[in-house]
C-alpha cells in the first residue's frame, strides 16, 4: 500500500522525518507554499523560498524515494502586506507553469480581510488562466463562514469547484464543501487541527467520495506519519481497505492530477508496503529504523 | 547548431511539441520579449513527456563535437535538450539582454531548468560572462545540476582558472561523480591538483574510507615522491580497481622513481597496451550513486 500526503511542510522536517514517511509507504507528496511561522520582510525571500519548493526540496525528497510536488501561492496570512504581495504577485507567473507545480496554494482566507480577498480572487483568476487545480486554506478563526466565503469568492471568480481541494475542514465544514461539488481535505494534526478518531468518524457518516486526508506537518508540533497512522486506524476501525486508499492516495492524486503534472507512472517501481505488516504492527517495513516505534502510537488527538 | 539539434529531439518526440517549439523559436526570432520567453523556456514540461529521453547517433554526435569540440547530448531527457534549443534563440539578442535573461532564467530555474541552461553554455556567446554563474552551479549540492556543468561539458576545461578548475575536480572526487567524464581531465591537470588529491586520499585513509581510484588520474603527469608513496599504499592495501589506477599511473610516468613497483603490476601490462585497461573503461566499471554531502542517502 502507498500514500499520497497532499499537504506537508518538509522544508521544515529533518532526515528522519524522510526516512520514517518512506519506511511507511508515502510514496508522493504536495507540498505547498505557505507562510514561515514569522512573517517575511523582502519579495526576495519568497523568491528563493519558492526556488527551494522546486529545486533542493525536490531533490531531497528524491534521495528518500519519495516524489515531490508543490502548489505555488501567496498565502493569505502574508497578503496582508500589500506591497510585498503586490510584488509576490508579480513573482508567480514565473513559476505556476514548472514542471512538478500541481496547483496555485495554499490560498484563502486567514483573519478574512479585504486584502485577503483581493489575492485570493487574483490567485484563482490565474489558476484559471494556467488551467491548475486551487488548494485552499480554511481560516483557523470563524472557520465554517470563512469556508463558504472562499467558496463564494472562488464561484464568483468562475473556478470549476471540482478543481478545487478544500483544506483543514472538519465536521462543521464537510457538508457545505461536498455538496457544492469541492474536494474536502482533512489535516490530521495533533491538538490545534483534528485528531484521526474524529477522521474515522467523519468517513463513516460521509464514506470516501472525494476525501482526502494529509497531515500537514510544518514547523509546529505535527506528524509527518499521520496518513499512514490514520490509513492504520480505519482499518482497524473497519473501514475497508477500497475506501481507505480512495482518501489517502487515489483522491489526492486524481485531484491534483488535473495539474497534468502528477500520475502514477512517475513513482513507478516504488514497492510501497505491504498493509498487512503496517496494520498489524508485525516487524514493520524496510530499514529497520525506528519506524515501528513511530508507527505504534497512531492515534492521534 | 539548431540545424544539428532540431532532428536528434524530432526523433523521439511528437510533431506537435516540434511544431510549439518551432513557432515559439519563430516569435522570440522576430521579436524577443523575456516573459514569454520565461513561460516557454518553462513550458517545455507541458509539451514534452517528461520522461522521454532522446536518442543520438554517432553521427549525429561526431557532427556536434566538430563543431564544439568536447560537447555531447548523450544520455539528455527531451527536456534539457528542448529547453537549450530555445537558448540558442536567447542568444542571438544583444548582449545586455542575453546576460540579463539568462540571470533571470538561473534566478528561479528548478532542477532540470538549471541542468539545461548549464549545458547550453558550451554553446552560448559571451562565455567570459558566464564563467561565475558555473562555478556558481558547481557549489550546488544537487548532483544533476553539479553534473551538468562538470561532466560531458567542455565548458569548465575552456575557461575555469586553474583554482576553479582544482575547485571542481576535487568536489567531483569527493561526491563520487565520474572522473572520466570531465571533459579536459588530461589537458588541465596540474600539480596543486595531483598534491590535493593525495592529501584527501591521506583524510579519507586516516578515516578508513576509500578514495575513488579514478582521482589518481589527476596525479598521472605529476608523481612526487609523496605520490610514489601512494601507489604503494594503493598496491598494498587497495582493491582490485585501485591496483589497476596504480598501474595507470606507473605506466604513464615510466620514470625510474616507479621503477621498482614495476613488478607488481607485470599483469596488467598486456591490458594496457592493448587498451583493455584505460581510464575510460576503468571509471565505466564503477558505479556512481547519488550523493548528498559525499554520503549516500539511504531511504
Amino acid at each position: 500500500m502507498r500514500f499520497f500526503d497532499s499537504h506537508v511542510h518538509m522544508v521544515s522536517r529533518t532526515t528522519d522525518d524522510y526516512q520514517r514517511m518512506a519506511a511507511a509507504g508515502v510514496t508522493a507528496i504536495v507540498e505547498p507554499s505557505f507562510w514561515q511561522g514569522q512573517p517575511r520582510t523582502e519579495v526576495g525571500t519568497f523568491k528563493d523560498y519558492f526556488n527551494s519548493l522546486i529545486g533542493f526540496e525536490r531533490f531531497r525528497a528524491s534521495q528518500f524515494g519519495i516524489k515531490h510536488y508543490c502548489t505555488i501561492g501567496l498565502n493569505p496570512k502574508e497578503a496582508n502586506n500589500e506591497k510585498l504581495a503586490e510584488a509576490v504577485m508579480e513573482l508567480l507567473p514565473l513559476y505556476i507553469c514548472k514542471e512538478g507545480v500541481v496547483g496555485i496554494g495554499e490560498i484563502g482566507f486567514d483573519d478574512q480581510t479585504k486584502a485577503e480577498e483581493k489575492y485570493l480572487r487574483w490567485q484563482a483568476q490565474l489558476a484559471l488562466e494556467a488551467d491548475l487545480p486551487i488548494q485552499i486554506h480554511t481560516p483557523h478563526r470563524d472557520k465554517k463562514a470563512g469556508t463558504i466565503r472562499t467558496m463564494d469568492v472562488l464561484e464568483d471568480v468562475g473556478v470549476d469547484p471540482g478543481k478545487v481541494i478544500i483544506d483543514h475542514n472538519n465536521e462543521e465544514t464537510v457538508k457545505a464543501v461536498l455538496d457544492r461539488g469541492y474536494w474536502a481535505a482533512f489535516t490530521i494534526y495533533p491538538h490545534t487541527k483534528l485528531g484521526n478518531q474524529r477522521m474515522v468518524e467523519v468517513m463513516m457518516e460521509y464514506g470516501a467520495e472525494r476525501i482526502v486526508v494529509d497531515s500537514a506537518a510544518d514547523w509546529g508540533i505535527s506528524d509527518p506519519l499521520a496518513v499512514p497512522k490514520t490509513a492504520a486506524l480505519m482499518k482497524e476501525r473497519g473501514i475497508t481497505l477500497e475506501q481507505i486508499e480512495q482518501v489517502t492516495y487515489f483522491n489526492p492524486l486524481a485531484a491534483y492530477g488535473q495539474s497534468g503534472q502528477v500520475s502514477e507512472e512517475d513513482w513507478a517501481g516504488s514497492a510501497g508496503i505491504d498493509p498487512t505488516a503496517l496494520f498489524e504492527g508485525n516487524t514493520l517495513l524496510r530499514g529497520g529504523m525506528d519506524i515501528e516505534t513511530a508507527m505504534s502510537q497512531y492515534l492521534i488527538e | 547548431m539548431r540545424d544539428l539539434l532540431s532532428p536528434i529531439l524530432a526523433a523521439t518526440t511528437p510533431d506537435s511539441a516540434m511544431t510549439w517549439l518551432g513557432e515559439t523559436i519563430r516569435e522570440q526570432e522576430t521579436a524577443f520579449q523575456k516573459r514569454p520567453f520565461y513561460y516557454a523556456f518553462s513550458g517545455v514540461s507541458r509539451h514534452f513527456d517528461k520522461r522521454g529521453h532522446i536518442e543520438v547517433s554517432d553521427e549525429q554526435l561526431q557532427a556536434l563535437q566538430e563543431k564544439v569540440p568536447g560537447f555531447s547530448v548523450k544520455g539528455w531527457d527531451q527536456f534539457r535538450l528542448a529547453r537549450v534549443i530555445l537558448l540558442l534563440t536567447l542568444g542571438k539578442q544583444d548582449k545586455a539582454t542575453f546576460l540579463e535573461t539568462i540571470a533571470a532564467l538561473l534566478n528561479t530555474a528548478d532542477l532540470r531548468e538549471q541542468a539545461a541552461i548549464y549545458s547550453a553554455f558550451p554553446l552560448l556567446p559571451h562565455q567570459e560572462d558566464l564563467i561565475e554563474a558555473a562555478i556558481d552551479g558547481l557549489r550546488s549540492n544537487i548532483i544533476d545540476i553539479f553534473d551538468s556543468i562538470a561532466l560531458q561539458n567542455p565548458f569548465p576545461a575552456t575557461h575555469f582558472t586553474v583554482e576553479a578548475w582544482n575547485q571542481m575536480v576535487l568536489k567531483a572526487i569527493f561526491i563520487s561523480r565520474p572522473i572520466y567524464k570531465i571533459v579536459g581531465i588530461e589537458s588541465r591537470g596540474n600539480a596543486e591538483l595531483s598534491a590535493a588529491v593525495s592529501y584527501l586520499a591521506h583524510e579519507r585513509w586516516a578515516a578508513s574510507r576509500k578514495l575513488t581510484p579514478e582521482a589518481w588520474r589527476n596525479c598521472a603527469d605529476h608523481v612526487t615522491d609523496e605520490i610514489v608513496a601512494d601507489l604503494e599504499h594503493l598496491l598494498n592495501e587497495g582493491d582490485q580497481v585501485d591496483h589497476e589506477a596504480a598501474a595507470l599511473v606507473i605506466v604513464r610516468d615510466g620514470s625510474d622513481r616507479v621503477r621498482h613497483l614495476q613488478e607488481r603490476i607485470e599483469a596488467d601490462l598486456d591490458a594496457i597496451s592493448g587498451g583493455s585497461l584505460t581510464w575510460e573503461r576503468l571509471g565505466e566499471k564503477l558505479e556512481f550513486p547519488a550523493t548528498l554531502n559525499g554520503s549516500p542517502a539511504k531511504a
